[in-house]
């Protein structure tokens, strides 16, 4: 378990160090402090201390003042350190769907703070859901059709949770359309239907900012009977709860 | 684009709008009755074509079904996508409501999006500029670089404007698309684009397809996972929609929605010169805080229906009465052509067969006529959509929709028009579970059959229960199978109860008179086409084989008037197959004689009672159903008359209807899902009640 403890002796920052160096070695067979500095985004002489530190563990060779070189135990270490990157690069990008620069993001930060344990068994769970022939590919498709930011979609085949319940992002009292007074307005800050239902809406113009008016109710209080944009629709108090409005249709509001 | 038939051109046009739109008007304006209707295959959903040749021109017309958006949610988006991805169609009208300009004109950046070759029809033009709008037409043409036309369709105006920027559309078909969705949008079908080369599209329709990727339509995923190639390209549909969704905050779909009323938007501030006054729809809100009111609502909703069916069945019966004499005066010529006493079996082929069976079902005609006439009012009005508003409710609780009132309420007179009724419903599944429970309604070609045979079996104070318990014993059979049906094999997503209530709007004759003669001429065709060959095969098996009359039978017979009949009936194939399955029958307590009625009952349910007449031996003239009833009430006890009352009611819809969920449902399978399911059921009541009655007796 020698090598364990050599890695966790390289800190996070060591560690980007290598990884800056294996990269520039890959594309110029050697690395300039320089480059490492430039690539960094750090001054020259920040470079210098990791480097010598680097060296005094056996992973590079930084025998002359400009060229930087891995050695076999170096390449070794920095190879792990790549290939942790890619695996979280990808379970970020790939997985969770994010795009790619926030994905990098999320992969450098994560990268040094796992245990070689944790990234095994995270590693271990990437390969199980991409290679499992059956089952885990699905699963992942549906948990990509909810992953969604803000409101649930059509894919999903449950709508997903969304949002405290009675709070937008924004901070805004919101109350379910059905709870809305015969005779009063309010504007819609979020259509949280699933599927038919609210694309139906959507193309009927309850988009988020616009004004609805609720015109009165049927007999025995539902369905309820609303204006939106100049259209008149009857709607179901089910389907009205999914459609989160903020009763004040001040600033923000955009009237049909 | 376009062929050449006999030095005319050939221009394929598809019609697309919002429902309620009078985007069918227009269709009916441009072709008249050259128009072919239809089911698209093994769905619900109405399929128009028609031609129209103006001067030069032959026009191929599509009349798509009513859709709000081209998303792949109902059969009717599905089926529009599908049409319009095949790039079959020239042009591409886009008729939209001039009163809601705003809602309707995303259906055009849609059309605009796949690449189509659009026409803008700007309908109901006359309401719009009452209402005080003002567009500056030349201007928008300029935009969007097409051609731009208002109309009147249901009184035919502007109709000749169309076909020339038809012609000019097709002639000159626009050389870049002026829609306009925003940068973030654009990127990300920019990046989607490549992926589709080498999938079965061609290119014009890739910013539409990408779209629909990236909004994660379903119906559209699968076709692509289904093709080499696909499974990359929605890999990068999926990613750019992570991307897309996380640089704008919203979810694609609704971005997407959005830029569409963008465009619109920023079209609709350059055209606008006037806006409708705020108070455009003060009139329709006048109607409605008295037709919708909270009390009186529903009354008059009652009081309306009551009106149509009073006229229907009132005002329906000279005509049924002149139709059934007619076919009487038509029987007897035809009979008369043969000599006297002749038994040959083309006379009677003729004459019981086809006469008498087709006779029987045109008899409804003009029930038929008059109640499509007063519905097509109705939904011509507005009236239609407040009604289900009104109703829904309740409709609701047992999975139905409140359009389904309307229909269900039509069985009452007869299951055939309550089927083709439920056209009016938006939604398949609402559809398909309306159409299979109706037979449960008691028609009125059930109404003799109670006639008959509650005197048989119950005491007079007993009798008007009796009637109103079979009425509300159908009505509630209905709702719970309504309810199982929702929860069994039409469950599913519920249908959406989003449905627009458009403003009230005076009919034209013109427009209820076409819609009626249509449904009409539907019925016809039935008539002589279905109808007519199993009357046909109904006649043969009541009357094959022939049975010889013998000295012992007549011996036998001597005396009792229509024995010899009765025994030609047991000899038929009818009466053969009544034996043969007496068996079965049995454990309800019928014999073979209810099981021959029951067969003619499929024919037409109020045959049975003429069946019964034949196999009692009871000859016309005899107070038909006086003497039958004795008879009945001496050969079965009440407790098999309840079991047959069950069994008629639930068991066995006729022919008819079979036929009509046949066309109407668009396949076999829920005609004979209706056919059998209830027979089913049926079977499985009678032999409870049987059982169970007999234990406790």
């Amino acid at each position: 378990m020698n090598e364990e403890r050599t890695v966790h002796e390289l800190s996070g920052s060591l560690e980007d160090y290598l990884e800056t160096v294996y990269h520039l070695v890959k594309k110029y067979r050697f690395a300039r402090v320089r480059d490492i500095a430039d690539d960094r985004g750090v001054k020259a002489a920040s470079v210098t201390p990791a480097l010598k530190r680097l060296s005094d563990l056996g992973l590079v060779e930084y025998e002359k003042r400009e060229y930087v070189l891995l050695t076999a135990e170096g390449e070794r270490q920095a190879l792990r350190v790549v290939a942790r990157h890619q695996v979280l690069l990808r379970f970020f990008r790939d997985f969770l769907q994010m795009p790619d620069a926030t994905a990098e993001k999320e992969a450098c930060a994560m990268e040094h703070s796992l245990s070689n344990e944790g990234m095994d068994r995270l590693v271990r769970f990437l390969e199980f859901v991409t290679l499992c022939p059956a089952g885990a590919s699905d699963f992942l498709e549906r948990f990509h059709g909810c992953a969604r930011v803000q409101e649930s979609v059509a894919s999903c085949p449950h709508p997903c949770p969304t949002t405290d319940e009675n709070l937008t992002p924004g901070g805004i009292p919101t109350m379910g359309l059905n709870k809305i007074r015969p005779g009063s307005q309010c504007s819609v800050v979020q259509v949280n239907a699933s599927g038919a239902v609210r694309q139906r809406l959507l193309d009927l113009g309850l988009l988020p900012g616009v004004v609805v008016q609720v015109l009165r109710a049927a007999p025995g209080g539902d369905p309820i009977w609303i204006v939106v944009q100049g259209t008149e629709m009857a709607l179901r108090r089910k389907e009205a709860e999914a459609v989160l409005v903020t009763a004040s249709t001040g600033s923000g509001a955009r009237n049909g | 684009m376009g062929s050449v038939e006999l030095g005319r051109k050939v221009v394929k046009v598809a019609l697309a709008g919002n429902p309620n739109c009078g985007k069918t008007s227009l269709f009916n304006a441009l072709t008249g009755a050259h128009q072919n209707v239809g089911n698209y295959p093994g769905v619900t959903v109405e399929k128009r074509e028609g031609t129209a040749r103006f001067g030069d021109m032959v026009m191929e017309l599509t009349d798509l079904p009513g859709l709000y958006s081209l998303s792949s949610f109902s059969p009717e988006e599905r089926i529009s996508q599908d049409v319009l991805l095949k790039r079959e169609h020239d042009v591409v009208v886009v008729v939209v409501d001039s009163t809601l300009l705003k809602r309707s004109m995303v259906l055009l950046a849609q059309v605009m999006q796949m690449g189509a070759n659009p026409v803008l029809c700007l309908n109901m033009a006359d309401e719009a500029a009452l209402s005080g709008q003002k567009l500056d037409l030349e201007l928008m043409r300029g935009l969007l670089g097409f051609p731009v036309v208002e109309t009147v369709g249901h009184r035919g105006g502007g109709v000749a404007g169309l076909v020339d920027a038809i012609r000019s559309a097709w002639e000159n078909p626009p050389t870049k698309s002026r829609l306009v969705l925003g940068p973030e949008l654009d990127k990300a079908v920019a990046a989607i684009r490549p992926m589709l080369l080498g999938l079965p599209w061609p290119e014009e329709v890739h910013d539409w397809v990408a779209t629909r990727l990236l909004v994660g339509d379903r119906d559209l995923f699968g076709k692509v996972m289904d093709v080499k190639g696909g499974r990359e390209a929605a890999a990068e549909a999926a990613r750019q929609r992570g991307i897309l969704e996380s640089t704008t905050r919203m979810d694609a779909a609704l971005f997407v929605t959005e830029r569409y009323f963008g465009f619109v938007d920023g079209l609709l501030r350059e055209v606008i010169i006037r806006a409708a006054r705020e108070d455009a729809r003060a009139v329709s809100h006048n109607i409605d805080s008295v037709l919708v009111h909270k009390v009186a609502g529903l009354p008059i909703f009652g009081a309306v229906m009551f009106l149509i069916f009073w006229a229907t069945f009132s005002l329906g019966r000279f005509p049924m009465e002149w139709i059934e004499s007619g076919f009487g005066m038509l029987g007897g010529w035809l009979s008369s052509l043969w000599p006297d006493g002749s038994d040959s079996a083309l006379r009677s082929l003729v004459v019981d067969g086809v006469v008498g069976g087709v006779g029987g079902v045109i008899v409804f005609l003009p029930n038929i006529v008059i109640l499509f006439a007063g519905l097509a009012l109705l939904e011509d009005t507005g009236y239609m959509a407040r009604a289900a508003f009104l109703m829904d409710r309740w409709m609701h609780r047992f999975g139905l929709h409140g359009k389904s009132f309307l229909p269900m309420l039509t069985g009452f007179g007869c299951t055939i028009p309550g089927i083709m009724a439920t056209r009016t419903l938006e939604n398949e599944r609402d559809r398909l579970v309306t159409m299979l429970v109706l037979p449960l309604m008691s028609c009125g070609a059930r109404l003799p059959i109670w006639m008959l045979l509650i005197p048989a079996f119950f005491p007079q104070a007993w009798q008007a229960p009796i009637l109103w318990m079979v009425y509300m014993g159908g009505v509630l059979l209905a709702f719970i199978l309504a309810l199982v049906l929702r929860k069994t094999i039409l469950s599913g997503e519920e249908a959406p109860f989003v449905m627009e209530l458009p403003p009230y709007r005076v009919p034209t004759s013109r427009a209820v008179v076409f819609k009626m003669a249509e449904r009409s001429w539907l019925y016809m065709r039935k008539a002589g086409t279905v109808i007519l060959g199993i009357s046909v095969i109904m006649w043969a098996i009541t009357s094959y084989p022939k049975m010889e009359v013998t000295e012992p039978l007549l011996e036998r017979c001597a005396g009792v008037s229509g024995c010899v009949e009765a025994e030609a009936a047991k000899y038929s194939i009818a009466g053969r197959i009544g034996l043969a399955v007496e068996p079965v029958l049995a454990p309800l307590g019928f014999d073979w004689k209810v099981a021959t009625g029951m067969i003619g009952a499929f024919a037409a349910k109020e045959v049975f009672v003429a069946q019964m007449g034949i196999v009692y031996s009871i000859t016309e003239g005899e107070e038909e159903s006086g003497v039958l009833s004795q008879a009945l009430g001496r050969d079965y006890s009440p407790l098999v008359g309840l079991s047959l009352m069950v069994f008629l009611l639930v068991g066995t819809p006729c022919m008819a209807t079979v036929a009509v969920t046949r066309r109407e449902a668009g396949s076999w399978k829920w005609a004979l899902l209706q056919f059998f399911g209830l027979t089913a059921l049926a079977y499985l009541l009678s032999l409870t009640i049987y059982q169970i009655g007999s234990l406790l007796m």
